[in-house]
């Protein structure tokens, strides 16, 4: 009797399994064929010397990667893709937070600056990034006529020299990422109990310290997910250096999913191209288990 | 005491008001200057010193750049891209999405878990290998190729999602639904998708704009004109020597326009599908 139900359960278990496998199938092959297996084969084609249209020609082993890791060029522009995210991030959660809480107060028309705060992001990013390129042209563009107005004699070429190039993408780059992080944060103080600012108000606390022992420990595990996220976002901000300065002026702008990019279809050296994808790769999947670990973490409580 | 506290509250808010102009004017000065360039002249827009506002408003660049630029080309491919990352999204992630939430299998964690990190990663990353399969498999230069791409790089995500609205759907109905004698795909399709319908229009939308926003396949698999989506048709002018900025910028508006309406219909939900069960919707 107890052995036909539990024979009958394990039934209805393996059914249920089965049921699961095959509705699961066309996502888990899409994911197998274009993005597990090119991943492989990406590293497959670093460990061969390529011709001009991407064939395999002979096999090389690792020499790319040695040379590579040797070449100074490799760390200048994996060195720029730290820097570019640290600062990134670092700006857009200043960004992000002063909004957020600018939002959290009271005031008429609060919803509609909510909104407006959204744009940059809500907006074709590509698209956006071609506005700024008008934005900051040189003779026509509003920036420089502003900067000539408020006594700015002779402002830069933008994208014309290496270091305002830089800063330009890396502005470009905030601009478009600080949205998220304000809203994100705005969320996470919008759930904070109000009871526990009662509290502090009653024990006397000023402001800045209602905001230091109440609102950041309360966003303190978001803000965690929050800057994770932008972090791979920002080191994958691809649109904004290709769109703006293709990397340029003489590659000062590179960052590493650039380069690979240019490596590959502007520059047309495969190999090199492919090595460079497995850094990548190697980095990315660091950071995103991180951000698994601590998601999951989340989603279970 | 009490005027006092209303006192420092009104200063406060100015205050804030204050400070949010200011962060609104820096946050919205590109799409302040595509608003008032789009309505200048050829003449106004390259003059020196530059105008702020046009001397003659014109709506005139819409028709010029409508007959000078193949716009309703890009127009269509950009919606073909979308609507076809929808379509092959949605069949593949509907199921996929119900299985991780509803039923319970060996390895379920684990490829929850390979779903949220393959959301992490760049297109650059395979774009190179994808290049030699869709020339592989013939699909260079078509449609095809940027759609599934673009449905490789949304399907993680929308599974996530789809599997936080399947949760929360009680368990009581679908029962009730297979008690009455619904096979459970029968269930899943009158039952479970009509409840989860608000949650399932986000993930469509998430996906359109993906679709719509792609730059990267575009730029690396399609090769001719004719087959460019806004972005890439607007990219490519802005290469060009002699662009037409006035025009270029009307353009632009009009390609915007339709995802900036559609975000914000969504934007809760994915602020609280991205930051994990921290923030509620």
């Amino acid at each position: 009797m107890s052995d036909t139900t539990l024979t009958l359960r394990n039934r209805k278990i393996k059914g249920e399994a089965a049921l699961a496998y095959a509705l699961l199938a066309p996502a888990v092959l899409l994911m197998l064929i274009f993005m597990v297996y090119p991943i492989f084969y990406v590293f497959v084609i670093s460990l061969f010397k390529t011709n001009k249209l991407a064939k395999i020609q002979s096999f090389d082993g690792f020499k790319i990667y040695a040379e590579l890791l040797s070449s100074k060029d490799t760390w200048i522009v994996i060195g720029r893709s730290m820097l570019w995210t640290v600062l990134g991030v670092t700006t857009k959660t200043i960004f992000g937070l002063i909004i957020a809480l600018s939002l959290n107060v009271k005031y008429v028309g609060r919803k509609i600056s909510r909104l407006l705060f959204i744009v940059p992001w809500a907006s074709s990013i590509p698209i956006s990034v071609m506005l700024w390129q008008w934005v900051v042209h040189s003779e026509f563009g509003l920036l420089n006529h502003t900067l000539r107005l408020i006594g700015v004699m002779n402002p830069p070429v933008w994208l014309g020299q290496a270091g305002t190039a830089f800063l330009s993408c890396m502005w470009v780059d905030i601009w478009l990422g600080i949205p998220f992080m304000a809203l994100v944060f705005l969320a996470a103080m919008q759930a904070v109990p109000q009871t526990l600012y009662e509290a502090a108000e009653i024990d006397g606390a000023s402001r800045s310290q209602k905001f230091k022992y109440v609102t950041l420990p309360g966003i303190a595990a978001i803000l965690l997910v929050a800057t994770l996220l932008s972090s791979l976002w920002t080191f994958n901000d691809f649109n904004t250096v290709y769109i703006l300065t293709k990397g340029g002026p003489a590659g000062s702008t590179n960052i590493l999913i650039t380069y690979v990019y240019m490596n590959s279809f502007e520059w047309l050296k495969w190999q090199k191209a492919s090595a460079l994808s497995i850094f990548t790769f190697l980095i990315l999947s660091t950071v995103s288990v991180l951000y698994a670990r601590i998601y999951f973490k989340r989603e279970e409580m | 005491m009490d005027l006092t506290k209303k006192n420092r509250i009104r200063i406060t808010n100015s205050f804030v008001i204050l400070l949010t102009m200011a962060l609104l004017l820096l946050m919205l000065f590109p799409f302040f200057v595509m608003l008032v360039s789009m309505l200048k002249t050829s003449k106004e827009i390259y003059h020196i010193p530059p105008y702020w506002l046009p001397k003659h408003p014109t709506l005139k660049n819409f028709s010029l750049v409508w007959n000078t630029f193949p716009l309703a080309a890009f127009f269509r491919n950009s919606l073909i891209i979308a609507l076809g990352t929808v379509a092959l999204n949605t069949f593949i992630s509907v199921p996929a999405g119900y299985a991780v939430a509803r039923l319970h299998f060996p390895g379920k964690k684990f490829i929850l878990f390979a779903f949220l990190i393959t959301q992490m990663f760049s297109p650059v990353v395979v774009v190179i290998s994808l290049f030699k399969i869709i020339i592989k498999i013939h699909l260079i230069d078509t449609y095809l190729s940027v759609i599934i791409a673009n449905a490789v790089f949304t399907t993680p995500f929308v599974i996530w999602m789809l599997n936080g609205y399947f949760s929360g759907i009680p368990k009581g109905i679908e029962d009730a639904a297979r008690i009455d004698g619904c096979s459970r795909v029968g269930a899943l399709l009158r039952v479970i998708l009509p409840i989860a319908a608000p949650g399932l229009v986000t993930t469509i939308i998430y996906t359109f704009i993906y679709g719509w926003n792609d730059f990267i396949f575009s730029l690396s698999f399609l090769q001719t004109g004719n087959k460019y989506p806004l972005t890439m048709g607007l990219y490519q002018f802005v290469g060009r020597f002699a662009i037409q900025w006035e025009q270029l910028l009307a353009a632009a508006f009009l390609a915007i326009l339709p995802v900036l309406i559609l975000f914000f219909l969504v934007e809760k939900q994915l602020v609280s599908g991205l930051a994990g069960g921290a923030v509620k919707e």
